[in-house]
């Protein structure tokens, strides 16, 4: 009896939204057996129109808004809006309001990659980590608290400084959070990184080389970790970076591995940053005050920060009224997960795609604005 | 290489598109005629712009136009460009870039839902976003956002805003 | 040599994390919640209260809100504001440009309910606490 070929046909696998590995994003993945095919990613589940939002509000409800961007990292987003519409207006904010500014935009980048930690752990199986991380968010979540009254949402910068001032508590609080963070830094080393189980997973996996990195427009530690050393606070600085020394981690092999150790070595950067910026707060003023329907200046304005995830611009155009023309945002995350995350699956096992996705570090509210 | 030779480069390969240039301390700033786009950026990505960071809309509806803003950076030189070019509002077309930097495809999808701009050579323009949407593309200026959620989600008249249904 | 440096590296990595049970016993990190809670600190950023004698029924509070949270109601013959704590965003921006400090954003971050109709606070008989039909 001869048996012949009808059909060779292949499953569709849904990732996400609902699964336990995936946040608010969807992608659809062929597969062969265990072998990933094709990924086709779906993402807008969180799509709000901002910048459309933006062009009916004045600036003070602006930057309420702007924390929305990407809650995961809400700083550098307030960062991006307040600068651009005060380079166009030729604005000088105090030099205590700049340095409140980086303090807490420093602290929102370790918060930030803490949180990383502990999802990537929770989507290997690393149950104990993700806890622990959980845990150590709380120390600097207190702190927002104290600073701005809110614990995830700061809702803190305004156009021409800070809303708060800190106080000396404040000062204090964070000198203790930064010592038991960096004791906590030791732990996650030989707990985490060096876990026999997470580097079995982690590395040769999502290899990507230099060029095919800057090709696919990668920024931030997924493309420091190729090698390329682009960091937007030292070719481009801004605020008060020329006045800090800090190092840009840089690894060579392009793998997950690579990217989750870039990302451990920005942690401690940043610890190093806001000790520095502790210790050298000037007195004065922290804000000017403006009135709520202080229009800026026609002109437009092209600003560009780092935050956690990449590099994260803002395009701003006044056109002398109190409402901005055009916002447009910049994120990080657009190529991180629907150009790079499909570009690296191909040919990897059902298994990889987690740790693939989460060292790419996305983050779906980044990617939908 | 200083923002100065690639000025004089620019102006000498393409004398009559270049219709702007300001230079500052790290970036060049270059208005162009639509019709020699494509081979300007092209140009540019040889020089050494290879970091596509951005396309942008701006949609100037008193002038009747769109405004396309490219945004390059060159890692080597730690120079940023941005190119932009108006194309009229009422078909809007334009190269796609996707054959220089395969990073662009995605920005030029967005754009594509977002305004109604059509980039020729894109290999995906589906919907990014949305879903089962039927009116004009949401960020042009003749789209009032207030209008159409008080419509379709309240009742639709003034006052202390009640939900329907 | 190399081989020597290979095993004592896979050793420590693969023992290494047993170093977590040094958390058996240390005390733990979760709190009982509602037996024990973390309590807000003084300045965050809750519930409002609004004070009627110094309320001058300006209605700024209204305009700068960025939702829409804030719309005139009337109690008593005057006309104050009452807000809708389902399109809040706590931003505080009520508070700031109060004129006479009338509406402040207290501590109070306990707010549970089954019925939309109490997210509105509005001024009864009690002062201004969430409306019950």
């Amino acid at each position: 009896m001869d048996i012949e070929e009808k059909e060779i046909a292949f499953l569709t696998v849904p990732f996400g939204p609902q699964h336990p590995a995936s946040g608010h994003f969807h992608a659809l993945m062929k597969v062969d057996g265990e072998t990933v095919l094709e990924l086709e990613p779906h993402p807008g589940y969180l799509h709000r129109g901002f910048e459309k939002l933006m062009e009916y509000r004045i600036h003070p409800q602006n930057c309420v808004l702007a924390d929305r961007l990407d809650i995961l990292d809400p700083f550098p987003c307030e960062l991006g809006y307040v600068n651009a519409v005060e380079k166009i207006a030729g604005l000088e904010v105090p030099k205590r309001g700049r340095y409140i500014r980086i303090i807490m935009t420093e602290l929102g980048r370790i918060l930030s990659h803490i949180t990383w930690i502990g999802v990537l752990s929770m989507v290997l199986g690393f149950d104990s980590a993700n806890k622990i991380a959980w845990g150590d968010r709380e120390k600097i979540i207190r702190l927002n608290e104290m600073a701005t009254g809110g614990r995830i949402y700061p809702c803190y910068l305004c156009v021409g400084g800070a809303r708060r001032d800190i106080s000396q508590e404040f000062v204090d609080e964070t000198s203790k959070a930064l010592d038991y963070l960096e004791g906590q830094l030791s732990f996650y080393d030989y707990f985490v990184f060096k876990n026999e189980t997470f580097v079995m997973r982690m590395e040769k996996v999502g290899r990507m080389t230099a060029e095919e990195a800057i090709d696919l427009g990668a920024t931030g530690p997924n493309l420091r970790a190729c090698g390329v050393d682009y960091d937007v606070r030292k070719d481009e600085p801004y605020e008060v970076y020329p006045e800090v020394e800090f190092n840009v981690i840089t690894r060579e092999e392009g793998d997950a591995y690579a990217r989750s150790l870039c990302r451990r070595g920005e942690i401690a950067e940043s610890i190093s940053i806001v000790r520095q910026l502790l210790n050298n707060l000037p007195d004065g003023a922290f804000r000017i005050e403006l009135s709520p329907v202080w229009a800026a200046p026609e002109g437009e304005c092209y600003f560009c920060l780092e935050a956690a995830r990449g590099e994260k611009c803002f395009h701003m155009v006044s056109d002398g009224s109190p409402f901005p023309y055009r916002v447009k945002v910049r994120p990080p995350s657009l190529s991180h997960s629907l150009v790079q995350f499909p570009y690296l699956v191909k040919g990897n096992t059902i298994a990889d795609v987690p740790a693939i996705y989460w060292s790419l570090d996305p983050g779906p509210a980044d990617v939908d604005r | 290489m200083m923002i100065s030779d690639i000025e004089s480069d620019l102006k000498s390969k393409f004398p009559d598109s270049l219709l702007n240039v300001v230079s500052e301390d790290r970036r060049i700033s270059l208005l162009v005629k639509k019709e020699e786009l494509h081979q300007i950026l092209s140009q540019l990505k040889d020089i050494g712009f290879n970091h596509f960071s951005d396309v942008t809309a701006v949609d100037y509806i008193a002038d009747k136009e769109f405004e396309l803003i490219y945004h390059l950076w060159s890692h080597r030189e730690k120079i940023r460009a941005i190119v932009k070019v108006r194309i009229p509002r009422e078909a809007p077309t334009v190269k796609s870039v996707f054959d220089l930097w395969t990073g662009a495809q995605i920005h030029e999808r967005e754009d594509h839902e977002l305004f109604g701009i059509n980039f020729e050579g894109n290999p995906n323009l589906s919907p990014l976003f949305l879903e089962d949407w039927e009116e004009i593309p949401p960020f042009r200026k003749d789209f009032d956002t207030r209008k159409y959620v008080k419509e379709k989600y309240y009742s639709g008249e003034e006052g202390y805003p009640v939900a329907k249904g | 040599m190399i081989k020597m440096g290979y095993l004592s590296d896979k050793f420590s990595r693969t023992f290494a994390p047993f170093g977590i049970l040094k958390n058996l016993f240390k005390k733990p990190m979760t709190l009982q919640f509602p037996y024990e809670s973390l309590p807000p600190l003084a300045d965050y950023r809750g519930r409002h209260a609004l004070d009627l004698e110094k309320c001058a029924g300006c209605f700024i509070c209204s305009m700068i809100c960025p939702n829409k949270a804030i719309w005139p109601a009337e109690f008593n013959g005057r006309r104050y504001p009452q807000v809708d704590l389902g399109k809040c965003c706590w931003c505080q921006l009520c508070e700031e440009y109060c004129p006479n400090e009338a509406i402040k954003l207290t501590p109070h971050s306990m707010m549970v309910t089954m019925d939309k109709e109490s997210a509105i606070l509005g001024l009864g008989e009690e002062g201004f606490v969430p409306r019950h039909k």
